[in-house]
């Protein structure tokens, strides 16, 4: 089009481009035709590719490492757990799966929480708070290691008997683990949360500049339809023709452009908020309850071990089994009928709407996993959760129960079976809750995917459809143009 | 106060000509966006939060609020701090007549349903304060057959008898002052609550009274936040970080509570979350 105007003559150029005349009133027409299709592609490509890099953000970088940071609070909670366990067995190393499983793990959880600090410390360069934290939790951790390796050295010299710590080795353990709850775990817990933040900010910018898009992509496209018609009414009333059908294609072709490309921003952005809330959030949530558990857990051979500090251990036990699955209950007793009752209600839930108003129903991790919206096969996992959640405090009753008839050997002997790596009850819930949480990281990966997909047919479907409707609109109006050569 | 507030925001967001989209693009309001704040926190508490006979409210939660809601963006001269009870701290907070309550609020599961909390800022623990020539009581233990205060509507002495099974004589005064006074007069031999209360009493007191300092619960301190604002939570939990991290708590912590004896954590708790 443009090079029939340039080869023209420049005399009878000047005349025609008066807006006074038919030609020149077409090119006009036709120039804002032009400029408003392509600022329909252009404002499509922006939101497109905004939708594609909030998609590959979640998916590929900030999601993934979210995920990674809780696994530092369930290495470092898991290392604890496994000093305590080693100390209370003392001479009798076959106890449970044994003394060398324990150390193994205890080195096997060490070396993941190297491996997840070095990882925390290269994703929070640049931000000075953050990385104070990380720097403070690798410092606190080779003070750690000191204490709990000089309480296994001075328990094995004293040679002490299962269930009955030395002194003197209690006393570096106090240590160790009073660091480990004071100093590591809440900064290594928080540093989880700091990435929970940080992905829920680009999440949410990323929503909203995609919402943005398509009120642009809306915005433009009507005009773009606007300055089409206008150009066809024009056509028809100047030259008395009935329609011109290259340009009512055009017409159609950007009606189609601009509403597919809002649709499919809006199936991208559902799909990377199902990603996010049913997939990583969930998966997140379950992370920290099988941390916490890990944790609690722990809290049996602490009971055991430190009779001076066995009511506050119980009691923190109570506090941690609380975070992960919350119904009222006063003291541990309660609690474990509470949970009986979770588990046979489910998927009913105690509490909720109940004529009990100080009632706040089924919370905490699993609780509120619980009344989310349901993945296939989630229903059964969870019951399978809280099952062997269940199974998990019976034994701890038994526990505690022979603890208080002073048969410490047999308090032992359970907690060790609790702890056994091949078919201890805590092992089973963590194999259970492991399952449940594969569910959602698959939800995670897939509605990624699926907004991802929903993007795809657009990368060539754009260009080719804009460049389309272009030839479309020269087509339609070059033999009208050329009525005046 | 709190209409004020409102009447700004919307003033703000019309002169964008942003107000319906804003919201329908998923901008959640903060408490963050609003002119001023309005921070509850407690006044007949000595320590923590006290109004004084000058009128001016002092304590470790006063000096928390001021060093937050700096972090969070509000000089001095845009934060209004008042005096607030126990009973009536969710409430207000519902109502948006305060927008954050820093006032030995425990973060509970049930509080959870309506309050969101940043932090906690500090976790205090159960303890009993006694009279200062009792020596014998060292352990809640001891307490069996004891007279036992707490302040009305607390829930400490069920911890106590329902959560580890020592049976006391239970007494209900109106206040932890109370408690304090019928200490004192000998009327009860322990009172039990959170350690960084009972701490601030003894601070007034040191020569009558003694903390046992073997606490058996956590009780952990948030800073209670309107429902849903997750990202003056997220503000919140950073400025605390920043709080241990610069000093600042561990000097205030001292400051209120260092001559009572009591075992101070400075380092910076585990965060509840942002919901």
């Amino acid at each position: 089009m443009t090079g029939d105007a340039a080869g023209s003559p420049p005399r009878t150029g000047r005349r025609r481009f008066r807006l006074n005349s038919t030609p020149a009133r077409v090119w006009a027409l036709t120039v804002v035709c032009v400029v408003a299709v392509t600022g329909l592609f252009a404002s499509a490509n922006t939101a497109l590719g905004q939708a594609r890099s909030g998609l590959d953000v979640l998916g590929r970088d900030a999601g993934p490492r979210a995920m990674a940071t809780t696994d530092l609070y369930l290495a470092l909670a898991d290392m604890d757990a496994r000093m305590a366990d080693v100390l209370l067995m003392g001479t009798d190393h076959d106890l449970g799966s044994g003394r060398a499983d324990a150390l193994d793990r205890f080195e096997a959880s060490r070396r993941q929480a190297d491996e997840a600090l070095l990882h925390a410390a290269s994703l929070t360069e640049g931000d000075s708070v953050e990385e104070r934290t990380v720097q403070a939790v690798l410092d606190g951790m080779g003070a750690y290691e000191r204490h709990a390796s000089r309480a296994l050295l001075l328990n094995d010299e004293a040679e002490a008997p299962p269930g009955r710590v030395d002194e003197e080795a209690l006393e570096e353990y106090r240590k160790a683990t009073q660091l480990m709850h004071t100093e590591l775990l809440p900064k290594a817990f928080n540093l989880g949360l700091d990435s929970s933040a940080i992905v829920r900010q680009n999440h949410e910018e990323g929503q909203r500049s995609v919402a943005w898009g398509m009120l642009t992509v809306g915005g433009v496209g009507a005009a773009a339809l606007a300055a089409l018609v206008a150009l066809q009414l024009y056509l028809r009333l100047r030259f008395r023709r009935r329609f011109n059908v290259p340009l009512l294609g055009a017409t159609a072709g950007v009606l189609a452009l601009t509403v597919g490309v809002v649709v499919t921003l809006e199936l991208s952005n559902d799909h990377q908020r199902a990603a996010k809330e049913e997939g990583l959030d969930a998966a997140m949530a379950l992370a920290r309850a099988g941390a916490i558990a890990t944790d609690m857990q722990a809290d049996q051979s602490r009971y055991l071990g430190d009779p001076e500090l066995a009511d506050n251990y119980q009691q923190v036990y109570l506090e941690r089994a609380q975070q992960v699955l919350f119904r009222p209950a006063e003291n541990l007793e309660q609690y474990y009928a509470a949970v009986d009752e979770v588990a046979d209600a489910y998927p009913d839930l105690p509490g909720a709407d109940g004529p009990d108003d100080d009632d706040p129903g089924t919370l905490g991790y699993l609780g509120e996993r619980a009344q989310g919206s349901l993945l296939p096969g989630q229903e059964d996992a969870l019951a399978e959760v809280l099952e062997t959640y269940e199974r998990l405090h019976a034994a701890d009753r038994d526990l505690r129960a022979a603890a208080r008839d002073g048969d410490l050997a047999a308090a032992v002997e359970t907690r060790m079976s609790v702890a056994d790596s091949r078919d201890g009850a805590f092992p089973a819930y963590v194999t259970a809750l492991d399952e449940l949480t594969d569910l959602h990281r698959r939800a995670f990966v897939d509605g990624i995917a699926r907004g991802d997909a929903a993007l795809t047919p657009w990368r060539l479907g754009l260009p080719v459809l804009t460049l389309t409707v272009l030839a479309l609109v020269a087509l339609g109006v070059r033999p009208r143009l050329a009525e005046y050569r | 106060m709190r209409l004020r507030h409102r009447s700004a925001a919307v003033a703000t967001a019309l002169a964008l000509g942003l107000s319906g989209c804003s919201e329908a693009l998923g901008e959640e309001t903060s408490v963050l966006d609003a002119e001023s704040i309005t921070v509850g926190v407690k006044y007949d508490q000595p320590g923590t939060g006290l109004l004084g006979p000058d009128g001016e409210l002092t304590g470790f939660d006063v000096d928390v609020a001021h060093y937050l809601t700096e972090r969070m963006g509000f000089s001095a001269d845009r934060v209004e701090l008042v005096g607030v009870t126990s009973a009536e701290r969710e409430d207000l907070l519902v109502s948006g007549e305060v927008d954050m309550v820093v006032a030995t609020y425990s973060i509970t599961q049930a509080r959870k349903t309506e309050v969101t909390f940043g932090g906690p800022y500090y976790v205090a623990q159960q303890d009993l304060l006694v009279r200062a020539e009792d020596t014998d009581i060292d352990d809640v233990r001891d307490l069996e057959g004891l007279r036992l205060c707490q302040g009305r509507g607390s829930n400490s002495a069920r911890r106590i008898t329902e959560g580890l099974g020592i049976r006391v004589e239970q007494t209900d005064a109106p206040s932890y002052g109370a408690c304090v006074d019928a200490l004192r007069e000998g009327e009860v031999d322990a009172m039990s609550t959170d350690n960084l209360i009972l701490a601030g009493f003894l601070a007034r007191e040191p020569d009558s009274f003694r903390l046992v300092n073997n606490p058996f619960t956590e009780e952990k301190y948030g800073v209670g936040l309107p429902h849903g604002d997750v990202r003056a939570c997220e503000t919140v939990n950073k400025a605390i970080t920043e709080m241990y991290q610069d000093g600042t708590a561990g000097r205030l912590l001292e400051r209120w509570f260092g001559d009572t004896g009591l075992d101070l954590v400075t380092s910076v708790p585990q965060f509840e979350g942002c919901p």
